[in-house]
This record gives C-alpha cells, sequence and structure tokens, in this order.
C-alpha cells in the first residue's frame, strides 16, 4: 500500500531504484543467470548476430555478449561501491574538522575544490590512472580521491551553518567532548545531503570507470567490463556488428541513470518547498 | 578587475603546470625504454635519459622546463620530434571548430528548453523536460558518438564516415584560418564546404545533446529560483504584464547562467577528446589524449597547458560579461 503510494508519487525515483536493483542481482546472481563463461573465446562463434542461443549475439572473440554485460555489472559496483567508501572515509571526517574548528584545514580544503571544480576532472582522472598504474585498485583510488572533496565541503558547509546555532551550543555546554559533538550531534545532521550527493557520485563513479577503460587505461581486455566491451565493439562499428557495441553501451546507460533519479528524487525529497507541497 | 582575475588566475594555472609536470613524471610508462628499444644495452638507455634531461633532478627539470615555457617553447613531442606548440596550434582550429558550434547549439537550445520549462513549474512539459534532461547526463559523450554512428552511418546509411574532417574524396582546401568551413568558403570550394560541413553534423549533434541537458537543469533551476523571489512576487504585485515579469526574472537569472555555462565550455573543451576518438577527428583532445596514453612527457603539458589557458580566458569573458550586465559588479 505505501510502496503504491510511493510509486505514483515519485515515478522516476521509482524506476531509478528498479533499475539498480536489477543490476545488483544480476551482479550478485552472475554465475546463475550467464548461460556462458564470460572470457571463454570460441573461434568457431565470431561475431554471431543474436538469436535463440546467443541473446546478444558473441563478439570478434567469439564471447558471448549476454554473459559479458551480466558480469559487467560486478565491475561496475565493484569499482563504484569502494570508491564511494573511499569518498565518504576521506571526504566526511575533512569536512567536519574543517568546518567546526576552520584555520588552515579549511583553508587548504576551499582551495583543492575550487581546483578540482575549474578543471575538467576526465583529464586529472586519465593522466592519475596513467600515472598511479592501470587496473581497478588504480582506478578506485582515483575515482574516489578525486571526488572526496565533493564530500567535504559538502560537510563542511553544513557544519558551519550549525555551529553557531544553539545545537553545538547545548552540546557543549553539556560538557561533550569535541569528537562526540562531531560524530554524534552534526554528523547525522549532514546525513540527507551525504545521501543525495552520494546517489550523484556513485553514477559519475560508474560513468568515469568505463571511459577509462573505454579510452585504454583502465581495466584491460578480455575482462568482461562495459567500458572494455564498447570499445572493442567500437573497434568494428563501421562493419554493422551493431550488437557487440549497443548491449554494453545500454547497460551502462540504464545504470547510470538509475542512480542519477534516485539521486534527482532523493534531492527533491530535501527541497524544503517542495516537501510542504508548494509547487 | 582585469588585475584581479589575472592575480587569481596565474598561480592556478602555474598550480596545473606543477602538478601535471610532477605526475606525467610520476608514471610508470617511460618514453625512455619506447624511444631505446626493447634490446637496448644499459649504455644506450643512458644515453637516451641524457638527450631527453631526464638524468637530472626533478626541480632542476622543472626549473628548465618553465624558463623555456616563459619563451613560448612548449618542449618536444618524443613520439613525433615535432615541437609541441606547433602540433597544438596545427590542430586547434579542429576542436575549437567542434567546441564552439556545439556550445551555441547545445547552449542556446538548453538555455531555451531551460526558461519554458521554468515558467511552468510542475506542469507535464517541465517533468518531461527534467526526465530528459537526467537521460542526456546520464550517457557518457563517446556512447552517444558511438549510438549516432549505428543509427545514421551504419543502419540508415545518411552519415559519412565517421572518420575525420573531411570525405577522403575531397582535397582540402588551403588553409588560411584552420577552421575548414571558414577556409572553403574563403576558397570558394563548395565541395569541400558540403563535406566538412557533413562531417560535422554528428559529432556537433551529439556533442550539442551532451551539454543540454546540464545547460538544461540549470537554467530551470535558476530561472524557478528568479520566479520564487519576493522582487518578483512584488513586480506581479504591481499588476505588470507576465511577459514583463519573466524579463526581470530573465535579468537576475543571467549571471548564474553566464558562469554556469563559463564552466561547461571549459569542461566541454577536455570532454572534446572522447569525441575526438569516436570520431577520429585529429584535434587537440585527441592529441592530449594520445600523448596521456603514450607518456609523451612534453605533449602531455602542453595539452594540459592549453586548457587551463583556454579555461582562463573563458572565465575571464564571463567576468567580463558579468560586469558589463550586472549593476551591482561595478559597485564593489
Amino acid at each position: 500500500m505505501r510502496l503504491g503510494q510511493w510509486v505514483r508519487a515519485e515515478p522516476g525515483t521509482a524506476f531509478g531504484a528498479m533499475l539498480i536493483g536489477t543490476f545488483a542481482l544480476m551482479a550478485a546472481f552472475a554465475p546463475l543467470i550467464a548461460p556462458y563463461d564470460p572470457t571463454q573465446a570460441r573461434p568457431d562463434a565470431v561475431l554471431l548476430a543474436p538469436s535463440a542461443r546467443h541473446w546478444f549475439g558473441t563478439d570478434p572473440n567469439g564471447m558471448d555478449v549476454f554473459s559479458r554485460l551480466v558480469y559487467g555489472s560486478r565491475y561496475a559496483f565493484g569499482v563504484a561501491l569502494p570508491a564511494l567508501a573511499l569518498m565518504l572515509a576521506v571526504g566526511l571526517p575533512v569536512g567536519l574538522v574543517a568546518g567546526y574548528l576552520g584555520g588552515w584545514t579549511d583553508e587548504l580544503l576551499i582551495r583543492a575544490t575550487d581546483l578540482l571544480r575549474a578543471f575538467p576532472t576526465i583529464v586529472f582522472a586519465l593522466a592519475l590512472v596513467a600515472a598511479v598504474g592501470q587496473g581497478l585498485g588504480a582506478m578506485i583510488f582515483v575515482i574516489g580521491l578525486l571526488d572526496a572533496p565533493l564530500f567535504a565541503r559538502l560537510v563542511r558547509s553544513e557544519v558551519l551553518a550549525l555551529r553557531r546555532g544553539t545545537l553545538v551550543e547545548s552540546a557543549v555546554v553539556a560538557g561533550n567532548p569535541t569528537w562526540r559533538i562531531l560524530l554524534v550531534h552534526l554528523l547525522p545532521n549532514c546525513a540527507q545531503g551525504v545521501t543525495a550527493l552520494a546517489a550523484f557520485r556513485m553514477a559519475w563513479a560508474v560513468r568515469i570507470s568505463a571511459t577509462l577503460s573505454f579510452v585504454g587505461v583502465g581495466i584491460q581486455a578480455p575482462t568482461p567490463e562495459w567500458g572494455v566491451m564498447i570499445k572493442l565493439g567500437a573497434e568494428h562499428i563501421v562493419t554493422g556488428t551493431w550488437w557487440v557495441v549497443l548491449f554494453p553501451a545500454l547497460g551502462l546507460i540504464l545504470l547510470v541513470l538509475g542512480f542519477n533519479f534516485v539521486a534527482d528524487g532523493l534531492s527533491r525529497l530535501m527541497d524544503p518547498r517542495h516537501r510542504a507541497g508548494v509547487r | 578587475m582585469v588585475l584581479r582575475r589575472l592575480v587569481v588566475g596565474l598561480p592556478a594555472v602555474l598550480g596545473v603546470v606543477l602538478v601535471t609536470f610532477v605526475m606525467v613524471r610520476l608514471s610508470g610508462e617511460s618514453p625512455v625504454h619506447l624511444l631505446a628499444g626493447p634490446n637496448a644495452s644499459p649504455l644506450e638507455i643512458a644515453t637516451v635519459t641524457r638527450a631527453l634531461g631526464l638524468d637530472r633532478s626533478l626541480p632542476e627539470q622543472l626549473a628548465i622546463y618553465v624558463g623555456r615555457l616563459l619563451h613560448g617553447d612548449l618542449g618536444v613531442s618524443w613520439l613525433s620530434g615535432q615541437p609541441v606548440l606547433a602540433e597544438l596550434r596545427d590542430r586547434l582550429p579542429a576542436t575549437l571548430e567542434l567546441v564552439a558550434l556545439a556550445m551555441l547549439l547545445g547552449g542556446g537550445l538548453g538555455v531555451w528548453i531551460g526558461c519554458r520549462a521554468a515558467f511552468r513549474p510542475g506542469s507535464a512539459f517541465d517533468h518531461l523536460v527534467q526526465a530528459a534532461a537526467t537521460v542526456t547526463f546520464s550517457i557518457p559523450i563517446y556512447v552517444v558518438g558511438l549510438l549516432a554512428i549505428l543509427i545514421f552511418f551504419v543502419a540508415l546509411g545518411v552519415a559519412p564516415a565517421p572518420m575525420g574532417r573531411l570525405s577522403m574524396a575531397v582535397l582540402a582546401p588551403p588553409r588560411v584560418t584552420g577552421s575548414l568551413l571558414v577556409d572553403s568558403v574563403l576558397a570558394g570550394d563548395l565541395a569541400a564546404l558540403g563535406s566538412a560541413a557533413a562531417q560535422l553534423v554528428l559529432p556537433v549533434g551529439c556533442f550539442a545533446l551532451i551539454v543540454a541537458g546540464p545547460t538544461v537543469k540549470h537554467v530551470r533551476a535558476v530561472v524557478a529560483d528568479a520566479l520564487a523571489s519576493e522582487y518578483v512576487a512584488y513586480a506581479r504585485a504591481c499588476g505588470l504584464p507576465d511577459a514583463m515579469v519573466r524579463r526581470i526574472a530573465l535579468r537576475n537569472a543571467v549571471v548564474p547562467i553566464a558562469t554556469f555555462l563559463g564552466l561547461e565550455f571549459a569542461h566541454l573543451f577536455a570532454a572534446s577528446s572522447l569525441i575526438e576518438l569516436t570520431f577520429a577527428w585529429g584535434g587537440v583532445g585527441q592529441y592530449g589524449l594520445n600523448a596521456i596514453l603514450q607518456g609523451d612527457f612534453a605533449a602531455v603539458q602542453g595539452y594540459v597547458l592549453l586548457l587551463a589557458v583556454a579555461s582562463l580566458i573563458v572565465f575571464f569573458v564571463v567576468d567580463l560579461f558579468v560586469w558589463l550586465v550586472e549593476p551591482r559588479a561595478k559597485t564593489a
């Protein structure tokens, strides 16, 4: 009943959540869903068009595109989730301390985020992954670190707004140590904003990890990752074998779309004008 | 105002130079092995290292690089043996043509649609536009390019082959500005003009779509905020006609929109590398991307420096524009 109401009130968010859920299930049960081994090359089944045996066809190596797509969701979550954990692990403490104590941490944080915002992240990400060394770990590290300042900045601004209020004042008067004020009184107040930002940045992380692999600095072939699959498809696109590129592209688009729809819904939820039903 | 922007901007450019300088040198891919070949003896490797100046300490290398930079020397690409400045200059018009057209088309469309949606908040049109914006927001630019190639070249066969800026069958017009559109008009070469325009349609279209999405979202939010403000309520209470009320609101939304478009332009310049890769465009973006992948230090630094300077120029133009239209900026 309440679920039905929610779906009617927020169809976009519900659709997004459904997309994320589908891909999460796909990632969890990949071996049960995929009919073939995703990295087994079969020279006798190269570039077969979609059929009953190969739903999404086969690629130039004779690997089953559907099986690779299913396993690819593991890499999408496998990069984005640890990267998000890193963003939070670095961003939240820095934001709390910078907002509450001010001083040089605050100054440094502002400068770093300004530079990141003015300068295209894609170039940073490319150069950094190339520098740190290719592969899964390097990608998680770079994506997480590039986005941590965004979370720090958000938490900082919320803490700054709360610091002069009665919440902190009474907590200090009641004799709470600083760490307790930060963790118990201030951090939970940032939860809503952080959740919405996290959804937005998950979308970005899934996108950029595929981009890095597409360009050739991320995960390498023949790993069944969506960017790798799109790259392979792009190399053969003019020959007319559309299925090699189309299906992984759709997978990538739908998962990113899911996170973005959920993020949109979460930020609408936080807008007081919307919540009060005014406009 | 000019001075303030320079004071803020120069350290930023210097910072970018420093960061990329250190970053490319940390990369595992060393050009020495690439140049000396797989069977090089230790002596040969040492010779190549010295020839590239990589045997000196990092601060020394940086001092030499910055010194040359001040004389307008961006160094030599180790892959091609050509001066980086000349290579960038040759390729810049191709990228500018692409980015400028996409910005005009996508930015213009985005602002227009965003305003329309904000004028009727909560309407079906508003919801549709917002959902569509989120969709274009979610598709990586190279995927848009590939899908467009699939539809218009592979399936329908109406687009030219997605390889380069001119059809193979057409001779390039004599180079004057570097922009094929302008050059072929100057040369009066209709065949070249047609081919260049045809090659531009798909990449510019994809690019414009990518620009339009975020622009619509931002413009919609800014204009809706302006319309919900007290001065607009006052204007309405005074009984001003709708069109005039909207003009008052838009006048106040112009500054954040201009700032946003400036940022967007700077990001487009970098994102251009991906669309150039997809369409084999051969502009600075593809050049920079290749340089990063191959560990071509001087070329990477040159590319990143170009991006930084381009952003600086765009932000400067935006500042100038804001100063012209915003009375408050003049008194501050």
